[in-house]
């Protein structure tokens, strides 16, 4: 994990105790919250329906035992015991004291944390795959360009009147966990027809009001170029990026409207007229030096079977299907990811409590080397663990009821704060992805149905991801009642689709009993249980979908 | 996205809401110009004058964030367009009955 250098260190306790002089100006009422709300913003604070929310970066969604231990310890002493992890891989915690955030920043800069980067129109926290540096199918460890990427773009001055808020994500899998498609910039790292390793680009992809898959800009630029290449993007965002209207300023828009071509063009353009004192200079020392912090842990020679973990599969079936569901393939023989779904039926999707966030970092730091990552989906991931070393994992998760066996499944729902938090929100997310939940109380029809991703936002402004799951749910409000789009179609992975809006929306007690239909009737429809419902989907058209979407009951 | 709020004429009775700027609980102005947490001490206001009320709120700054008119019936109950929205910022979450004004831990 990177580890900050003195620099980094001063930078992050020096903007804590400025905040501690805001927060005292604007108590005192030297500040109006007009001229304070971009200062709170800058440092991850929002005003939500209850309480002031507090939003902490987690870059890349890497957290280590120490940092894990500290945000439970700020769920206790500055909030109600619990944080909210986000599909942007950070964590928020919804009912903090703006009196005491000072406070709480300060001890999050205690173990090289901090809320910059959270929000703003900057380029925020860089977002990667939650198995990177483990899984099997990745060309390399994608964490260093993250870490890089952060570095450069935090603080550079160039980015901090961005039109809009732009987002980053980097993955090194073929099989994309990161959503990359559906960023402002998504990286896919891969190999050009030497066999050098780079990075595909993709620009203007996003969600919220106007959602649009990336288009591929580059389809292969160098790691040493990267950074310029990045910069010539954001610097023809920053002059054409249309800052008179707040809902076509994402630079989605401006690649939309200039058309792919003629973005990429001036891009190019852009970069080939960079003069070498313009040129982000990448010296491979700085590179080692920073891959450096991510070297694999020791591993150990092991069998790629455990019989101990055989022997715990056959005598209980609950754990079988929680390692069967929750366990990804890793790269070293004899070591596993473990998904812990934060989804248990009936709890907000990504929300933890202190209790369990302690537990996570004894377990990561017994069984896993220190590593936990938050995934997109609301999870968390021990991205290595030993198979030998599972069953007492799972007895750990178990006893702090972390050992929902869902992950990838119909309850691993992502789903937004909703109107239960949120002060922009139409409608409840969380309550309707509880609902649907309930749908999938018989692990055995769970298993049966196999992968799907049920996502839900309670408005436009899609954190909920509803755009890209295979069953989107979007809450409207309808002269002031909950309604809710479902919108059929959508991917996240590699074959990024956004998802299309079937019809009228639905009250909320309909929502659950109408995917109920769905789901029957891709049980019915299906070739065989290898054919998913997103492949059904697609071999069939959506008409038979929504017609069992608007059958009445 | 409905940060915005919905405009109420002058005939729609209206309490004014805001935040405390210290710790973000969900308070109504009072008729003697303090800030309540209970919507039952709010002071129901009609006519031309509220606005006027309102732009005295929002320069109450160093207390309050944000202030703005929300729609009561008469007798001062959460009412209209945003009643889901007033009744959670009023009670506390749906999903959590634990937290908020309904469980007195706000
Ligand atoms: C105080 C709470 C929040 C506020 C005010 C907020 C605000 C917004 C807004 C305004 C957008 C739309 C941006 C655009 O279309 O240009 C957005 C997008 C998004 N937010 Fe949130 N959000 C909040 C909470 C969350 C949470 C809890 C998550 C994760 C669960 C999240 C993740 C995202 C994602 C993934 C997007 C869409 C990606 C994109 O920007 O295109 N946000 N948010
Ligand atoms: S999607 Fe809308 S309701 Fe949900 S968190 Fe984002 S802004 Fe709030």
């Amino acid at each position: 994990m990177y580890r900050y250098d003195e620099f980094d260190e001063t930078l992050v306790r020096e903007r804590a105790k400025q905040f501690r002089g805001q927060v005292e100006r604007r108590l005192k009422g030297e500040l109006k919250e007009e001229n304070f709300k971009p200062l709170r913003l800058q440092n991850g604070v929002y005003l939500q329906l209850h309480a002031y929310m507090l939003r902490v970066a987690i870059p890349y969604g890497q957290l280590s035992a120490k940092k894990l231990r500290q945000l439970a310890m700020i769920a206790d002493k500055y909030d109600k015991g619990y944080g909210h992890f986000t599909t942007r891989q950070n964590i928020q915690f919804n009912w903090i004291k703006l009196a005491e955030i000072p406070d709480a920043l300060e001890a999050l800069a205690d173990v090289e944390m901090h809320a910059i980067q959270t929000s703003g129109n900057c380029i925020r926290n860089v977002t990667s795959d939650h198995l990177a540096g483990a899984a099997f199918d990745e060309l390399e460890d994608p964490r260093p360009w993250c870490e890089i990427i952060r570095q450069w773009s935090t603080f550079h001055p160039e980015f901090s009147a961005l039109p809009r808020k732009f987002k980053i994500a980097v993955t090194a899998a073929t099989p994309d966990r990161a959503a990359v498609k559906v960023h402002d910039i998504g990286l896919v790292m891969k190999r050009n027809t030497q066999g050098k390793t780079g990075f595909e680009v993709m620009v203007g992809g996003g969600l919220g009001r106007t959602p649009y898959i990336g288009p591929t800009v580059r389809e292969w630029v160098s790691k040493q170029d990267l950074l310029s290449y990045l910069e010539a993007i954001m610097r023809v965002y920053n002059r054409y990026g249309r800052r008179d209207n707040k809902y076509k300023a994402r630079v989605k828009i401006l690649v939309h409207e200039l058309g792919v071509p003629e973005f990429a063009r001036q891009v190019e353009e852009e970069f080939a007229n960079q003069n070498a004192r313009e040129k982000v200079l990448l010296p491979q020392e700085e590179v080692d030096r920073i891959t450096a912090y991510f070297a694999p842990p020791k591993f150990e020679t092991l069998s790629t079977k455990s019989a101990t973990l055989d022997a715990a599969i056959a005598a209980e079936h609950h754990f079988a299907r929680w390692c069967r569901n929750n366990l990804r393939a890793h790269k070293i023989p004899g070591y596993t990811c473990v998904h812990i779904a934060l989804k248990p039926q009936g709890v907000a999707p990504g929300d933890a409590s202190s209790a369990q966030m302690r537990a996570a970092a004894d377990i990561a730091e017994k069984y896993a080397f220190d590593d936990i990552r938050v995934a997109h989906e609301q999870d968390l991931v021990l991205p290595h663990v030993k198979l030998d070393d599972v069953p007492a994992v799972y007895a750990a998760l178990k006893a702090n009821d972390m050992h929902a066996s869902n992950a990838g499944l119909g309850s691993d729902i992502i789903a937004c704060p909703g109107l239960d938090y949120c002060n922009l929100s139409n409608a409840r997310s969380i309550s309707v992805a509880n609902e649907i939940q309930a749908l999938f109380a018989d692990p055995e029809f769970e298993d049966e149905v196999g992968a799907l991703h049920i996502n839900v936002s309670g408005c436009i402004n899609a954190c909920g991801h509803h755009h890209v799951g295979h069953i989107g749910i979007l809450g409207v409000d309808k002269k002031g009642e909950e309604f809710y789009q479902i919108l059929f179609g959508g991917r996240a992975d590699e074959k990024a689709a956004i998802g299309e809006i079937q019809g009228p929306g639905l009250r909320h007690e309909e929502v659950a009993p109408a995917l109920k239909r769905v789901i029957s009737k891709y049980l019915e429809l299906r070739t065989s249980k290898t054919e998913k419902l997103a492949d059904a989907m697609t071999r069939l058209g959506q008409a038979p979908f929504k017609e069992a979407l608007y059958a009445a009951a | 996205m409905s940060s915005e709020r919905p405009k109420l004429g002058p005939d729609i009775p209206k309490v004014i809401t805001a935040w405390v700027s210290a710790t973000g609980r969900v308070v109504y102005l009072t008729k003697d110009r303090n800030w309540s947490e209970d919507l039952a001490d709010a002071e129901v206001l009609t006519g031309a004058g509220a606005t006027d009320i309102l732009a005295w709120a929002s320069k109450d700054q160093t207390r309050v964030a944000d202030p703005y008119f929300m729609q009561v019936t008469p007798d001062g109950k959460v009412a209209g367009r945003e009643t889901i929205r007033e009744t959670i910022r009023a009670k506390g979450p749906t999903n959590h009955p634990m937290f908020g004004k309904q469980a007195g831990n706000n």
